[in-house]
């Protein structure tokens, strides 16, 4: 029993030691790989952005400023990547918004179309939705339990708890859209280049779309090396399981 | 008197109202039988007429025999004539007066037809009166040929007329072979004899298999001769298109046409002269307010024709998508000046003879450096039937590199007159691209032309001359994470707040119904409690202490119910506090007070005041100020 609490109170100090430290070197880290980029050394600023990757000290500017790199460095599929894991993290990031759309561009890279729904849901953010959905939810449930303690019912009363409970269905609706949508959990986006959609997982299957890097795909399933694919166009296809990389780590 | 002479009067008026309307029948009498005396009176006479001498093959001249004075006449009942076709062709009644002699007439009218030509007599015919026989003149009937020199009638020398001398169909298809896909004209001829009303129901139905069919088109109406007859042809026409190979049989066309013909019973001078074309009685002209015809619904059916389809020849290039006939092609390109990303429309228009329904958009002789998308179309008709005009591509191209020229455009067809594939290569188009290479690939889409309308994923044109924003210095807090907020642990975690509260909002209602329970049911003790007692104090006989106890608990139990927020313990009430309770009177304070006194007096003393029972009076005072307590 002792050794127990011995350990864990070891565990604790550690922890406490080494937090502090971690983000330090995070820091540290971050500053340099921005020296490297002002100073146009984009392969070391890369190595540096993505070090803080690996170690999961992940932020939205991490993400942005690593995009940027790899746009400097001509990996356009790669910086598109990171401009939206830089917007998965922050959807309302205005600089990762801009560079995204402008690298797109260059990169006449495709996206996949959000159906009308899931464009009307996308009004707030899945975060909002689901703070929306649980304020409602409870706002509703405390109605309801003093609906039903009370001795005589007003109609106002169950006119907000109809109303907060419309909230939170609409609100948990638009967070499934949002998350099995075109920008759900599984949203990719390609980063190899001369990446064609094949009918079948055989590279001399016949080919269905070619898709430049950047473009958006939704991974639908994987079969060892290939993974089908939700592509833009409404279509579908079997592409290199390795040619794509997922939005979400 | 008046009377008398009234009646008098009226008797004289109705007998010469009786004699004038004896005079007035007499006179219609003389009226009616005068004719008729004057008519039988007379011999009867006979003549005959011709309304012309003259005439020509074909051209039918009438013969009138008239009876006057004989109403019973009977008149001939053929007349025969080589060379002439007479016909009865009815009979009508003539009146003639003259110095109020009043003649009848019976006219027998007859048609004769000249056969040949010629001169003919027509011997006296007999003609059975009353009287006895009588005897037309002798007529003579010069008949010379008609304009076109023909001295034999047509009709004279026809063979009996059946269904196909009437109406026909016919379908006709201009070629016996073809290939696959290869649009083949094809026409159906519905003929209407013209001495025959006729009305045309639906359009032909074209039956068979193995080849698809055009709509028809609108009839055309033309006047033929045929065999000596006159018919008005409609026509319709129509495309099939061979879908396999093989032999396969076209028709028989089929149609139903309504038509007049003589009513049954109507006297037909042959038995196969079903429709009366034989009888000049029979032409619209003379029939069309006689009542003679009636209607008949004829079912047209016409030949099949058998057509071998041949099959394509293997081999056809990759451009050819199964257009068969004769094309030719022309393009064009707008703007001829853009920037590297910038759209351009290249038009290509297929002009020609085929199965339009299968040509579809020209391709790029050479697609390397452009970024093609699907292309839209139009169809412009030249004929009813859409088998011959011209039809418009639009392709949208973006140039990813600098480019001089758009590069010409491929269309392969089969031409079945040379039996070959034909591969039509459009104009160079000259432009002017300028600009940066753009970094994506060529193509977007496959070449296997799967790819849905690309409106959504068309990228745009990267503005020139931007660049990305700086970087970011502020990162913000670190260890951000990409798990949706419902799905961490410390979002459901939190969601135990309101849950414990509404939880405990649940317990703390529910205790506090069940103690509002309680303290109603022990309310409902003290008021029964206090109800007995006051039907006790009201009868005598009760000892002081008693009394005197009981009043002080019901005053107790009366003020613990009045102060039911303040909770008081009826044990607890004194005589200060149920004063305060009801805010009484000074003077039922005193009682009050001196209530709670004796009673306290009586239970600590031990002894008990004055005599074994209460008071008359002291009995009434405690009644009345416990009464007043409420």
């Amino acid at each position: 029993m002792r050794a127990s609490i011995f350990i864990l109170s070891l565990l604790a100090a550690l922890s406490l030691m080494l937090g502090p430290s971690a983000l330090a070197d995070a820091d540290a880290t971050f500053a340099k790989a921005n020296a490297d980029y002002a100073a146009g050394r984009f392969p070391a600023a890369i190595a540096g952005y993505e070090s803080l990757v690996k170690s999961r000290q992940w932020n939205a500017s991490l993400f942005y400023n690593l995009g940027n790199a790899q746009f400097r460095a001509g990996d356009l599929g790669r910086a598109i990547l990171n401009y939206e894991r830089a917007l998965a993290l922050d959807p309302a990031q205005p600089e990762a918004r801009a560079n995204l759309q402008l690298v797109r561009d260059r990169a006449r890279a495709l996206e996949l179309t959000p159906g009308w729904v899931e464009q009307h849901a996308a009004y707030l953010t899945r975060d909002q939705d689901t703070w929306l959905g649980v304020i409602a939810f409870w706002g509703a449930a405390a109605i309801l339990a003093g609906l039903h303690f009370a001795r005589r019912r007003s109609v106002v009363w169950i006119f907000a708890f109809l109303v907060l409970s419309s909230i939170a269905g609409g609100a948990a609706f638009a967070v499934y859209q949002l998350e099995t949508g075109s920008a759900g959990h599984d949203l990719a986006i390609v980063t190899s280049r001369n990446i064609q959609a094949r009918l079948a997982t055989a590279e001399s299957a016949g080919t269905v779309l070619l898709l430049p890097p950047g473009s958006e795909i939704k991974i639908l399933s994987t079969r060892g090396a290939w993974s089908y694919a939700a592509l833009p166009n409404d279509l579908r296809g079997w592409i290199p399981a390795t040619s794509a990389e997922p939005v979400r780590l | 008197m008046p009377i008398h002479r009234t009646s008098h009067f009226l008797q004289n008026g109705a007998r010469c109202g009786t004699v004038a309307r004896r005079l007035g029948v007499l006179l219609l009498l003389v009226a009616i039988l005068l004719p008729s005396l004057s008519l039988f009176a007379q011999a009867p006479t006979v003549t005959a007429v011709l309304n012309s001498s003259e005439t020509e093959v074909d051209q039918p001249v009438q013969l009138e025999i008239r009876i006057t004075g004989d109403s019973g006449a009977v008149p001939p009942n053929e007349i025969a004539v080589d060379g002439l076709d007479i016909r009865y062709s009815g009979q009508s009644t003539q009146i003639e007066g003259r110095n109020l002699r009043f003649t009848y007439s019976f006219v027998y009218a007859y048609t004769i037809l000249p056969l040949k030509a010629g001169t003919f007599t027509i011997p006296p015919q007999v003609v059975r009166t009353n009287s006895g026989p009588l005897r037309t003149p002798a007529l003579t009937l010069n008949v010379s040929p008609n304009d076109d020199g023909t001295t034999t009638s047509r009709r004279g020398g026809s063979s009996p007329n059946s269904l196909k001398d009437v109406v026909f169909a016919q379908l006709v298809v201009r070629r016996n072979t073809a290939y696959v896909g290869e649009v083949i004209p094809v026409e159906v001829r519905l003929g209407f004899n013209r001495r025959v009303p006729a009305q045309m129901g639906e359009p032909p139905q074209l039956k068979g298999q193995g080849f698809t069919v055009q709509p028809l088109s609108q009839p055309e109406s033309t006047i033929e001769q045929i065999n000596g007859q006159t018919f008005q042809v409609l026509t319709y026409k129509t495309a099939i298109t061979a879908a396999r190979s093989g032999k396969f049989e076209i028709g028989p066309a089929e149609a139903k046409a309504v038509v007049q013909v003589p009513r049954r019973g109507a006297r037909s001078r042959s038995q196969f002269d079903l429709f009366g074309m034989d009888d000049p009685f029979a032409d619209p002209f003379f029939n069309a307010f006689s009542g003679r015809m009636e209607q008949r619904i004829v079912d047209l059916t016409s030949n099949p024709v058998t057509v071998e389809a041949k099959p394509l020849p293997p081999k056809a290039p990759a451009s050819f998508s199964g257009a068969v006939g004769h094309f030719s092609l022309a393009t064009e390109v707008k703007p001829k000046t853009a920037q590297v990303g910038d759209p351009l429309t290249v038009t290509a228009r297929v002009s020609g003879r085929g199965n339009f329904d299968r040509v579809s958009a020209p391709v790029l002789e050479d697609d390397r450096g452009w970024h093609t998308y699907p292309p839209g179309s139009n169809f412009k008709a030249d004929d009813d039937l859409g088998i011959s005009g011209t039809k418009t591509f639009e392709m949208v191209l973006t140039p990813n590199e600098p480019k001089k020229a758009v590069p010409p455009v491929l269309f392969t067809f089969f031409d079945p007159i040379k039996e070959a594939y034909v591969t039509l290569k459009g104009d160079q188009l000259p432009v002017v691209v300028e600009g940066g290479t753009a970094p994506s690939p060529t193509p977007a889409i496959a070449s296997n032309n799967l790819a849905a309308p690309a409106a959504t994923a068309r990228p745009t044109a990267a503005p020139k001359g931007q660049d990305i924003l700086y970087q970011l210095t502020d990162h913000g807090r670190w260890s951000q994470d990409f798990i949706p907020l419902f799905q961490r642990p410390v979002f459901w975690a939190a969601q135990a707040l309101p849950l414990l509260g509404l939880i405990g909002f649940f317990g703390w209602e529910m205790r506090r119904r069940r103690l509002e329970n309680r303290e109603g049911v022990r309310r409902a003790a003290w008021e029964q409690e206090t109800a007995e007692l006051q039907r006790k104090l009201r009868h005598a006989g009760e000892p002081p202490d008693k009394y005197f106890a009981e009043a002080l608990r019901v005053v107790q139990l009366k003020t613990a119910l009045a102060t039911r927020n303040r909770r008081i313990e009826p044990n607890m009430v004194d005589a200060e506090t149920a004063v305060a309770a009801f805010d009484l009177p000074d003077e039922k304070r005193d009682r009050m007070r001196e209530l709670f006194r004796r009673s306290d007096e009586i239970r600590y003393s031990g002894r008990q005041n004055g005599s074994g029972t209460v008071a008359e009076e002291t009995r009434r005072e405690v009644l009345e100020l416990i009464e007043s307590l409420s």
